[in-house]
């Protein structure tokens, strides 16, 4: 039978006062852990470091990721006890997608 | 009996202008939640969600946009309530 495979945004808020080193360990290991359950990796947003709009874990700034990739249906539950887990990981963000975005840019709305 | 409330009471009232939904007049068909540009126009400074009776925004928008707000707070892009 063939799995049944969705396509997937995810944002992730590392620890910002992580090295770079320890950084792309940790989006490595969120990476892998995608690979492990089957999924795909399609794009990887590296959007830099960012402000919180509030206190998350006693930290005012974090280092966001936005990832596009594909995962059998079942991997997500899977996905997020290990994203628990992580220490690294202030706070993640995964929904169905229904395209992989080159580019994170929007149109302005009209006045 | 209808006509004699609707004279006495009508003359003062303010026409309502046209609102037209910003979202529909732009043609677009969802909001992002990582559009946080776009959010900060229907939030207050406090970082309260306006009202579509203020912003004119129509049902379906003003529902899609609520989902995108809120994801956006969770994920730490926008606050729930700002204090600075």
């Amino acid at each position: 039978m063939k799995e049944n495979k969705q396509l997937y945004e995810g944002m992730y808020i590392l620890n910002a006062t992580l090295s770079e080193d320890a950084r792309s360990k940790a989006v490595e290991r969120i990476t892998d852990g995608i690979k492990e359950q089957g999924g795909e990796i399609h794009k990887v947003h590296d959007q830099g470091r960012k402000k919180l709009a509030y206190e998350i874990r006693g930290s005012r700034e974090g280092y966001y990721f936005l990832l596009y990739f594909t995962a059998p249906s079942t991997a997500l539950a899977e996905l997020w006890r290990e994203y628990h887990l992580n220490e690294d990981l202030l706070r993640f963000l995964t929904l169905q997608a229904e395209e992989v975005r080159e580019e994170i840019e929007f149109k302005q709305l009209p006045e | 009996m209808r006509r004699m409330s609707s004279d006495s009471f009508g003359g003062s009232r303010r026409k309502r202008s046209a609102k037209r939904c910003p979202f529909m007049a732009a043609g677009w068909q969802s909001v992002d939640y990582k559009d946080i540009d776009t959010l900060h126009r229907f939030i207050t400074d406090k970082g309260k969600i306006l009202p579509r009776r203020i912003t004119g925004v129509s049902a379906r928008f003003q529902r899609l946009l609520n989902i995108a707000i809120k994801r956006a707070r969770y994920i730490g892009l926008l606050p729930f309530v700002a204090q600075d």
